[in-house]
């Protein structure tokens, strides 16, 4: 798993004392994983088919695509609790733009065009101003982005006035329903913005910032940093992917109900991180941890259900498989 | 709230409520006029059926020429009760009110009792051993839900011709809604051998969820031919699954769901779905109908259950337009 440390300080690193306890830390999302496989071929009916990858790849992709967010947000020390808000307004947008209730439209290809990029737009903007809240008047990430939280699907309701909005539009759908040779697109849309997030947060300039900043916000700032313009700038991008995943949610349901899109998506997104391998204090982030991360919580969920353990249970198993992750981390890091 | 002012206000709240039950025995009277104010207090609009049923109540007392005092709880019961003592304080001449839950709406519908404002509950009822229809409020008017499950299993009983695997999809779970619905469903199969559940889970009454849960049970069981959903909303998530996973809904696989939604009727003249049972949210016409009989001093049945209708291939056609 690529992981990537800050240079932070850090005064009372474990030598080599902890060499176990430091190698599930580091490989145990990863174990979890393949156990949990190992457990379905032998045990869930018809684990091993195209179509249930095909089921997990498409169910997991919003989480993966948030959670990727997530982490460049909690590598800063941060965390952003209006994802799932977010995601509603952008779902809550689209359909309003590509019906031309908003405004009139030359032609629908346009506004199959404009449905993609103005409520993702709308989102990164919004996602831009918890960054500012953050940077500009030092209010607690928590509290900066519960704001959006509460109001966000608010917003998201007031635009449509409650209604589910239902659509027919192959066109716009094909984020959610499009098969690039026989792969769902969101699945290829998932892995690009993985790997493109995961290169960042390596070889940029950009993403030695973040981690920085997360690591130890003083020492970056005296080290010429601009740490507001980064924060703001991580805020900005998990606005933008909450608003990617909006769009491929109701693509796929061929609805978009502003009440229920998004709806506890934040915290699938921080478990997937926390469970990845990401530090929830900042400074240390790994992105291909939170894909392991978000197929785990996709993978306990597919489990239980398919075995006819009630949902209840799955959230059970969830908060127990958060438990232990976030207590692998502290043996590590202590 | 301090300690002290909360042990103040909750045995206020005991004490009014009962000595209202030992006060007034009986069910407070209104006076016959040509038009009423009303109050209706809703107990949220964050959904297609609840926005309908405001509507329907909106719609007919507009038609009446009465005035109607609307309020929204947003979901909360707490704010519901402060709702409900608000119209006590515009003194209006009935309250409909669609109580959240069963036990914290009790005071609401006391406090009401005091001021001698009759109530009449829609959709939900309150808890029968704290309250008494005909004695504490009116009626209730609603659907009987172990009835929709009840035709549901009928259906597909005589559709699939007694034999069937069914995946069944059940409403939020713990609410009275799901719990009837899976209960009517069940007693009604449990006399055909052939029938048989080999999958239920929840899917919380929503389209996505529910269309997860389907993707996951279809691939669990492959071998299943019915789905039984207990919404629409669900339905419709399933037959997206169903359509992921390379089946033709209405072919491979048998559907039927409750609501009858306009989106259900849709997809049962494409030929997606089997059937849906009404659960009807136009409640206006009979809501106003029994508040201008109990005023013209006629006795109220202590329920009134809604004529709820059935769509399948015979009728869709003819009634999607007045769907919602």
């Amino acid at each position: 798993m690529a992981e990537i440390a800050a240079p932070a300080p850090s005064p009372t690193r474990p030598k080599l004392a902890l060499d176990g306890r430091a190698f599930l830390s580091r490989w145990g999302a990863l174990l979890a994983l393949v156990g949990l496989i190992a457990f379905n071929l032998a045990f869930t009916p018809n684990f091993a088919t195209w179509q249930t990858l095909n089921v997990n790849l498409t169910q997991v992709c919003a989480i993966v695509i948030v959670g990727v967010g997530m982490t460049l947000v909690i590598a800063t020390g941060g965390i952003d609790l209006s994802v799932g808000a977010l995601m509603a307004i952008a779902g809550a947008l689209a359909p309003l733009i590509f019906m031309g209730k908003l405004f009139p439209l030359p032609h629908p290809m346009v506004g199959v065009a404009l449905a993609f990029v103005l409520p993702v737009l709308a989102a990164g903007a919004l996602g831009w101003f918890n960054g500012w809240l953050v940077t500009r008047f030092r209010i607690q990430p928590i509290v900066a982005t519960l704001v959006l939280f509460i109001a966000g699907r608010g917003i998201a309701q007031v635009m449509t006035n409650g209604n589910l909005q239902v659509f027919k539009a192959p066109e716009f759908q094909f984020i959610g329903l499009g098969r690039v040779f026989g792969i769902p697109f969101q699945a290829v849309l998932m892995v690009i913005v993985v790997a493109a997030a995961a290169w960042m947060l390596r070889r940029t300039l950009f993403g030695r910032q973040i981690l920085a900043v997360g690591g130890n916000e003083r020492a970056a700032r005296l080290a010429g940093i601009p740490v507001g313009a980064v924060k703001r700038r991580a805020y900005l991008i998990s606005g933008l992917l909450a608003g990617v995943a909006g769009l491929i949610v109701i693509a796929r349901n061929s609805a978009a109900d502003a009440n229920l899109v998004g709806l506890g998506m934040e915290l699938d997104a921080i478990a997937a991180v926390a469970v990845g391998g990401t530090l929830l204090t900042g400074g240390r982030a790994t992105i291909v941890g939170t894909l392991v991360g978000a197929l785990i919580i996709q993978l306990v969920r597919y489990t239980l259900l398919a075995n006819g353990v009630p949902d209840a249970a799955a959230l059970i198993v969830k908060a127990g498989i958060i438990v232990l992750a976030v207590w692998l981390q502290r043996q590590s890091h202590r | 709230m301090r300690r002290r002012e909360f042990l103040i206000l909750t045995g206020g709240l005991i004490l009014t409520a009962g000595s209202a039950r030992e006060a007034l025995a009986q069910l407070p009277k209104i006076t016959k006029k040509d038009t009423y104010r009303v109050g209706f207090a809703q107990t949220e609009s964050n959904n297609p059926w609840r926005i309908a049923q405001t509507k329907s109540m909106q719609d007919e007392a507009k038609k009446r020429g009465w005035q109607l005092v609307y309020t929204d709880a947003a979901g909360s019961a707490a704010k519901q009760v402060a709702d409900v003592n608000s119209m006590i304080a515009q003194k209006v001449d009935a309250i409909f009110l669609a109580p959240r839950e069963e036990k914290p709406l009790i005071p609401a519908v006391m406090q009401a009792k005091r001021a001698g404002i009759p109530v009449i509950l829609l959709d939900r009822s309150v808890d029968p051993s704290l309250a008494k229809a005909g004695e504490d409020y009116v009626t209730f008017i609603g659907s009987d839900f172990i009835e929709e499950g009840r035709r549901a299993g009928e259906w597909l009983v005589k559709t699939m011709n007694g034999k069937a695997n069914i995946i069944e999809l059940q409403g939020t779970t713990g609410s009275s809604p799901a719990n009837d619905r899976r209960k009517g469903f069940a007693d009604f199969i449990k006399d055909h051998a052939g029938m048989k559940i080999v999958a239920s889970q929840s899917g919380d009454f929503a389209r996505d969820k529910g269309r997860q849960v389907a993707e996951t049970l279809l691939q669990a069981n492959p071998t299943a031919t019915a789905i039984y959903a207990h919404n629409d909303e669900m339905a419709i998530g399933a037959i997206a699954a169903l359509e992921a996973a390379g089946k033709k809904p209405g072919t491979d696989v048998t559907i039927v769901s409750i609501d009858g939604t306009r989106d259900a009727l849709q997809a049962i003249i494409d030929g997606k779905m089997g059937a849906t049972v009404e659960c009807s949210p136009f409640f206006g016409p009979i809501a106003f109908d029994t508040l201008v009989r109990f005023g013209g001093g006629e006795t109220i049945p202590p329920k009134i259950i809604n004529q709820d209708r059935f769509f399948d291939r015979a009728n869709a056609k003819q009634f999607v337009a007045e769907a919602y």
